[in-house]
């Protein structure tokens, strides 16, 4: 990890960057976000299949935003996600170095954005099997049987938050389901309030989320949220031929329209 | 001395399978795919034994993420007020280890001291707490940093000790336990050696001195540590639903014209809505102030206010974070500064 470090300390030596957000080793076989040169000593660097999460995420946190020039190592996950703020209008590309490791170990300093945009199409890794089979066979079942599904699988949901937390398109300062004049979703943790709750969380991925499975994985009730947006960016990806996160300047499904739609009710 | 008496497992899961057919619910560890939670079981086949710690702690059963604390019918002119109903069961906790146990005892004052909470009184009084001692524990385990060991019956009604041999040596700790113990004696065994215990349990590493830490910690308030050890923090309610001695909770009310509940649900500190005043204004308005928060509820403010430290170093909090956060850590760079 020695060329990591070495290449972290360059550009903060060099006052290219006035933050850099990588990874260290954090709990148990997970990786953890450092922040060097504020936080984090540049020598316990890493970068290796432990560091899963989506570091976009700290993009918009505020005490990250405020800093002039912020560099990133970011993950393959990172980087879809990074387009997509940037469509989103969330990110300036100016203020960021943006870097990789490619599959050789070699450290990769992407210019612009359109380089991310080629790396992201290029490296576009193959849809998890497990997901696939799991999703067909939820199609294969019919409403009642994923009904009682999602009924089972929401009940445990204690609406901590973790999901929409670690979400790198979850950047609303003030989320639907904390709105409460009007009052949208059910607060409480009960049935109804999950499903409203995670029904229009999903609806608000649909066509953005960039498929890192954060929210999964930080799921502490290990509910399979990524069924979710897994489904919803299939059918986007079918229907309006969008995926997010892989084309620079696309506009995303959900927010846009044409006057030449084939359904009526839009014109 | 408590009494000891010995159980095997078969006549434990007789005696949870009765209890169960009897109409008592019978919480027990369940696993679901990697991680092992509390949760109703059905049968005594349903328990699992292989866990350190379940990933949540067993407070939902005292205090659950959702509970109705009364709601109301309107007729015409008339209102009726409901109180919600209890069973005259016992709910029996089984398996929660000696940590969990302890913050049993906090749970008790924190809600039971100034003004009594009649919802949490309620399930309290019909819980009975069967603990099981730790035979193994991971890195995260600091109970002995905080007065807590592996071996402790601190909060239990019965402590457990797996001998690994089939048999559970059996504390009998409060006069909840005794009364269980003497309603159910013929599952029981009337011998016991208590120096089996020590050969079992695990054994943990003190990893801070918590006298110093005590003093220390009153003058952190203002340190750069808070800042920088929580840039990873995402601001969720993780670490808070997962520990056990984390208590705060939100009221909302559910109404329509007809009728309606109020419902207490689970907070915390860590969400920035937490603290959010209806001008927009919000007080504690960065992450830092709010991970602060968390640690010096635990370490200083309950010890000023009921003079107990409420950590009880189960490390839930290390293991639930999606963002790595560690308390240790926290605790360290504060010892450290
Ligand atoms: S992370 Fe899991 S438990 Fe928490 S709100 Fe999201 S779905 Fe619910
Ligand atoms: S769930 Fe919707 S409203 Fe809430 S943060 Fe995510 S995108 Fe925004
Ligand atoms: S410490 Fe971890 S679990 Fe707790 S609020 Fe922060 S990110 Fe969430
Ligand atoms: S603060 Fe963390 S370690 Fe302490 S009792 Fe709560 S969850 Fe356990």
């Amino acid at each position: 990890m020695d060329n990591i470090a070495k290449n972290i300390n360059q550009l903060i030596a060099d006052g290219s960057v006035d933050i850099f957000i990588g990874y260290v080793k954090g709990n148990d076989n997970r990786a953890k976000a450092a922040f060097f040169n504020i936080s984090d000593k540049v020598d316990n660097a890493i970068f290796d299949a432990s560091c899963t999460q989506n570091l976009a995420v700290y993009l918009h946190k505020h005490e990250i935003k405020s800093f002039a020039k912020i560099g990133i190592f970011a993950n393959y996950s990172t980087l879809r996600a990074i387009i997509q703020l940037a469509n989103e209008n969330q990110i300036k590309a100016e203020k960021y170095i943006i870097q990789t490791m490619n599959k050789d170990s070699q450290i990769i300093t992407f210019a612009n954005l359109t380089e991310v945009e080629s790396y992201v199409q290029a490296n576009r890794p193959a849809p998890a099997a497990a997901m696939i089979q799991k999703l067909d066979s939820l199609s294969k079942m019919d409403r009642d049987e994923r009904w009682e599904f999602w009924s089972k699988e929401l009940a445990s949901c204690i609406k901590c938050y973790a999901c929409r937390s670690a979400c790198p398109m979850c950047y609303c300062s003030q989320c639907t389901t904390d709105c409460n004049q009007p009052q949208w979703i059910g607060v409480p943790a009960h049935g109804q309030g999950n499903f409203e709750w995670h029904i229009m969380r999903a609806m608000h991925l649909a066509g953005r989320c960039v498929a890192c499975g954060e929210c999964q994985r930080v799921c502490p009730m290990e509910i399979p949220l990524g069924l979710l947006n897994a489904r919803l960016n299939i059918d986007i990806a079918t229907n309006f031929g969008e995926t997010a996160g892989m084309t620079l300047g696309a506009d995303y499904a959900l927010s846009s329209y044409k006057v030449d739609d084939k359904e009526h009710f839009i014109r | 001395m408590n009494e000891l008496k010995t159980i095997n497992k078969d006549k434990l899961h007789q005696l949870f399978d009765k209890l169960i057919a009897d109409g008592n619910d019978v919480i027990a560890p369940k696993r679901k795919s990697e991680k092992v939670f509390f949760g109703k079981i059905i049968s005594s086949s349903d328990i699992c034994y292989d866990y350190i710690q379940t990933a949540f702690s067993a407070k939902s059963s005292v205090f659950p993420k959702c509970e109705e604390l009364f709601s109301y019918e309107k007729n015409d002119n008339e209102i009726k007020h409901l109180d919600p109903v209890f069973s005259d069961k016992t709910t029996i906790v089984f398996g929660s280890r000696p940590c969990d146990s302890a913050s049993f005892d906090y749970l008790k004052v924190f809600f039971l001291k100034e003004n009594p909470d009649f919802h949490f009184a309620k399930r309290y009084d019909s819980t009975l707490l069967i603990s099981m001692t730790c035979n193994k524990s991971d890195e995260h385990c600091f109970c002995t940093s905080v007065g807590i060991s592996p071996s402790d019956t601190k909060g239990s009604d019965v402590s457990l000790t797996d001998l690994e041999n089939g048999e559970f040596l059996a504390e009998i700790i409060s006069d909840k336990g005794k009364k269980f113990v003497a309603d159910y004696s013929s599952f029981f065994e009337n011998k016991g050696d208590i120096s089996q215990k020590s050969n079992k349990n695990a054994k943990v590493d003190i990893k801070f001195d918590l006298d110093k830490l005590k003093t220390k910690i009153k003058g952190s308030f203002d340190w750069d540590t808070w800042d920088k050890q929580s840039l990873a923090c995402l601001g969720c309610g993780a670490c808070a639903f997962a520990c056990p001695t984390c208590t705060c909770f939100d009221i909302q009310d559910e109404a329509s014209p007809k009728s309606g509940s109020r419902i207490r649900i689970w907070d915390t500190c860590a969400l920035s809505l937490f603290t959010l005043h209806a001008s927009g204004h919000n007080p504690r308005e960065n992450q830092a102030g709010r991970w602060r928060n968390r640690v010096l509820h635990k370490f200083e403010y309950t010890d000023t206010k009921f003079d107990m430290v409420s950590c009880v170093g189960c490390g839930r909090c290390i293991k639930t974070c999606p963002a790595s956060m560690n308390i240790i850590n926290q605790v360290i760079s504060i010892m450290e500064a």
